[in-house]
């Protein structure tokens, strides 16, 4: 039978990929060591953990799913996952190596659960899941991707968005339908998005280290204190757009009430509140 | 009753009211309000659309049944007009790639704004 191994919140965001791509010697300047040397960490604890599988829940920024159609929560079943072109032609990564066995169970599941997902037998990825990825999933001198994954969209963008516990609830719904996968899997969720940044109105820019740094602290030492935040809250405290947190609440929803903090990180710079955090699974 | 209190409250809570002036939602209003200017946006992840966009840019826009007004702020490149206009940030970015404007400058733009 497939577990859980362990858990993954990480901020994703365009400035991630620009770092990235502009290769090593950037991403360790000191401008941006303090987001990149974290990232190191948490790919040599992968590298340690050895997942079989990635299931990461993001959101998608109106690169696969668009308003004429916008799914609350979507789950892709395909064995790749291309890369999609956000406006400015896509980055030259390979397609990501997916599940389909995996993710047809998880859907199965989700449904008996009563979570009905958009089933997605295509899907293309935007900075949501391939900003953070590299980072930890990906091989510079093979050039190919090591960990296959399972996406798992949640609607942050066109309101009304399913509520913290809700999204709380579907990663303990997530937890049932990987614990109970026939396969012998070791599996670690991801969750990415805000922290705080705010990209629309006179607040443009703003970030608030002082909330990050407790919705962290709530995330590891309390996590079911933050399914009581509504989106008014969360909006103010950490902008418009900073509600992609709901996706980190999901990841720990996915895991047991043992699960401890390992790598905490976090770096506000020009307009992000950049936060890391893994979490350590006993076995 | 059937409208329980918490029911009612969860339905108070799904709708998020009376931000403060300078923070804003992407939702029905929004969304309603932007519904051409998003869609004309959406289509520029689309290579064939970014082409049409930059050698034709009025017929570009005559696809999307946009307003004499609407095309006038895309036509200004009035980030802070679109973004009044419904427009959403995330299509906006795209907007922003085939014209060839840094987010920086969009941000100075929202900055001076004072809100929607």
């Amino acid at each position: 039978m497939a577990s859980i191994v362990g858990g993954i919140g990480a901020s994703h965001a365009p400035s991630m990929e620009h770092i990235y791509d502009a290769g090593e010697e950037v991403r360790e300047s000191d401008e941006w060591q303090p987001l990149f040397g974290p990232f190191k960490q948490v790919a040599d604890w992968l590298e340690e953990l050895k997942p079989d599988r990635l299931v990461v829940v993001y959101n998608d920024h109106m690169d696969q799913f668009f308003l004429d159609a916008y799914p609350t929560f979507a789950l892709g079943v395909a064995d790749t996952y291309p890369v999609a072109d956000e406006g400015f032609g896509a980055r030259p990564f390979p397609p990501l190596p997916g599940d389909a066995k995996l993710g047809w169970h998880i859907a199965r599941s989700l449904v008996a659960d009563e979570f009905d997902i958009t089933i997605c037998q295509a899907l293309e990825v935007d900075h949501g899941v391939i900003s953070p990825l590299p980072m930890v999933d990906f091989s510079e001198g093979e050039g190919g991707w090591k960990i296959p994954i399972v996406p798992l969209a949640v609607n942050v963008i066109l309101h009304p968005l399913p509520s913290p516990l809700r999204c709380w609830k579907l990663g303990q719904a997530l937890r049932r339908a990987i614990l109970s996968f026939e396969d012998d899997l070791r599996v670690v969720v991801v969750g990415t998005g805000g922290l705080s940044h705010q990209l629309t109105g006179p607040r443009f820019g703003q970030v608030t280290p002082d909330w990050d740094q407790e919705f962290m602290r709530l995330l590891a030492e309390e996590p079911e204190s933050l399914t009581k935040y509504t989106y008014k809250q969360l909006i103010e405290l950490g902008g418009t757009e900073s509600v992609e947190v709901v996706n980190w609440l999901a990841m720990r929803g996915a895991l047991p009430d043992g699960a401890r903090a390992l790598v905490t990180a976090y770096y506000a710079h020009r307009i992000m509140g950049y936060g890391l955090q893994t979490f350590e699974v006993a076995a | 009753m059937e409208l329980t209190q918490d029911y009612l409250a969860r339905l108070d809570a799904v709708q998020p009211k009376e931000l403060p002036t300078d923070l804003d939602l992407f939702d029905e209003a929004t969304a309603t309000r932007g519904i051409r200017l998003n869609k004309a946006a959406y289509s520029l992840k689309d290579e064939p659309q970014r082409e049409l966009f930059h050698s034709d840019e009025e017929a570009w826009m005559d696809q999307f049944g946009l307003t004499d007004t609407e095309k006038d702020l895309v036509r200004r490149r009035d980030w802070i007009g679109l973004w009044r206009a419904g427009m959403s940030i995330y299509v906006m970015v795209k907007l922003s790639g085939v014209t060839n404007t840094p987010l920086p400058e969009i941000g100075k733009q929202m900055r001076e704004s004072g809100g929607s």
